[in-house]
């Protein structure tokens, strides 16, 4: 019933997204969004080290590129990827929001606008805010919205900011999100 | 982030208005780029809705300027891919300039000037600086007397400077601008010899002989007309072995890449023109 994953995630969060891929069936059914923070002039490895072991496929996308099912798509660094209607990416170097770029929360919010109640949302480790607002946005459209158990997050800022704003669906361990993406269909 | 959601029906009014009125014509540009862009003014100087927007556009010309420079997407910072700037400064630069008198490069959409002035200071370093001739062209005044004036936002310093550091392995790059009370300004001696020219979105004259292109993460703001008409310009533009460079994650494999360009580097994105 759903037709793609968003994943919001910053500091602290990198090996759980490692996790959450390797786990993932080769022929996992959805796309997953992607929208990390990471160091905006180091603009390779990072792809690299998440498809070392990931089930599906991790790309950075190009601008206009059509979003397919089983692949994740990674926030290329230092640009916004936002979702657009028909299920595009579109790439932006637009003003960093809360001092982030790519901004979780412009992926979220664009993805949830693309996808209204088909998507699900899940929000990770990380240092700032950004995410919460997103994650907002896609519950009030109609999207399942999962945010990884504080007491597991190495940095826990992002995930109790989006718990505030958010009544979420689902508070998850790491094991719990892979146990629920696997299920899937 | 915007609260107030422009619908689509009102987008294409503007976008008419804007024709009709001042004969820019921006049906080409990303529909979501342009709603969002334009959602983002009408918040930012609390016109309410379209309408407001309308009113006040269609009789102030100086508005619409403003509109103009607001819709033209800021260079958050100096040096932006310093991997890029490496290759230019070690190797594409010196290798191309080297035994050229008039070496003419051509920055279609300069925007708020940061790659203009980073390729200025990397040839002004090189001693390169006087064997160029350097077009830099946008649709917005606001921008080009800016670029002029050579103020910047003084928030940009330290990525600027870390940036620059990571080119130079140096501190440097203070030698090029100074603080003053209203904000920072480049060094404008540097654009001495620079040609800033206002375009309309649809480029009736361009500058032709061209050696090198600068059209970094512009293409992503448009849609496919107009992407293409721009790589007709710039493929017209450039002489055969000239280079084009775009942004990372830009493609052009909807014109006839293969057959025109050569992929010179994959993690740069430049292009080179084909010699025949």
């Amino acid at each position: 019933m759903y037709k793609a994953v968003v994943i919001g995630g910053s500091a602290g969060s990198f090996q759980v997204i490692t996790r959450i891929l390797n786990s993932l069936p080769k022929n996992f059914p959805l796309p997953i969004l992607l929208s990390l923070h990471r160091l905006k002039h180091v603009r390779s490895g990072f792809v690299e080290a998440l498809s070392i072991k990931s089930g599906i496929e991790v790309v950075e996308p190009f601008d206009k590129d059509t979003i397919k099912p089983g692949k994740a798509y990674l926030a290329p660094s230092n640009y916004h990827m936002y979702i657009e209607l028909n299920k595009k990416i579109a790439l932006s170097t637009e003003e960093p929001v809360n001092h982030s770029r790519p901004s979780i929360d412009l992926t979220f919010e664009t993805a949830a606008q693309a996808y209204r109640d088909k998507i699900v949302g899940i929000i990770l480790s990380g240092a700032n805010r950004d995410g919460a607002y997103g994650l907002k946005k896609l519950k009030q459209l109609g999207g399942l919205a999962i945010v990884q158990d504080p007491n597991e997050c190495q940095v826990k800022t992002m995930t109790e900011a989006s718990l505030k704003m958010t009544q979420v669906d689902h508070i998850f361990t790491t094991q719990q999100i892979i146990n629920f993406l696997q299920n899937l269909k | 982030m915007s609260i107030f959601e422009l619908g689509i029906v009102d987008t294409r009014n503007i976008i008419r208005l804007l024709d009709d009125v001042y004969n820019y014509d921006f049906k080409n540009h990303a529909l979501t780029f342009f709603k969002r862009r334009v959602e983002n003014f009408i918040k930012m100087h609390n016109l309410r809705d379209a309408e407001g927007f309308i009113q006040k556009i269609e009789k102030d010309k100086m508005f619409f300027e403003i509109f103009l420079k607001d819709i033209c997407v800021e260079t958050t910072e100096m040096f932006r891919d310093p991997s890029l700037w490496r290759l230019l400064k070690d190797d594409l630069l010196p290798k191309n300039i080297a035994n050229n008198q008039n070496f003419k490069i051509w920055i279609p959409e300069v925007t708020s000037g940061e790659e203009l002035y980073s390729l200025l200071i990397i040839l002004k370093k090189a001693q390169l600086i006087d064997k160029v001739q350097i077009i830099a062209s946008s649709i917005s005044d606001i921008n080009l007397e800016r670029i002029k004036s050579g103020l910047f936002d003084s928030k940009k310093i330290e990525v600027n400077d870390a940036n620059y550091a990571r080119i130079y392995n140096d501190n440097g790059l203070s030698d090029y601008y100074t603080i003053k009370e209203d904000g920072a300004y480049w060094d404008i001696s540097l654009i001495e010899n620079v040609k800033l020219i206002k375009q309309n979105i649809i480029f009736d004259d361009y500058p032709k002989g061209t050696k090198l292109i600068f059209f970094r993460n512009q293409m992503i703001y448009y849609n496919q007309i107009l992407q293409e008409r721009y790589m007709k310009i710039m493929y017209n533009s450039l002489v055969p072995g000239g280079h084009l460079l775009i942004g990372n994650n830009e493609k052009i494999d909807y014109w006839n890449s293969d057959k025109d360009f050569v992929l010179v580097s994959d993690t740069e994105c430049i292009y080179k023109k084909k010699l025949s």
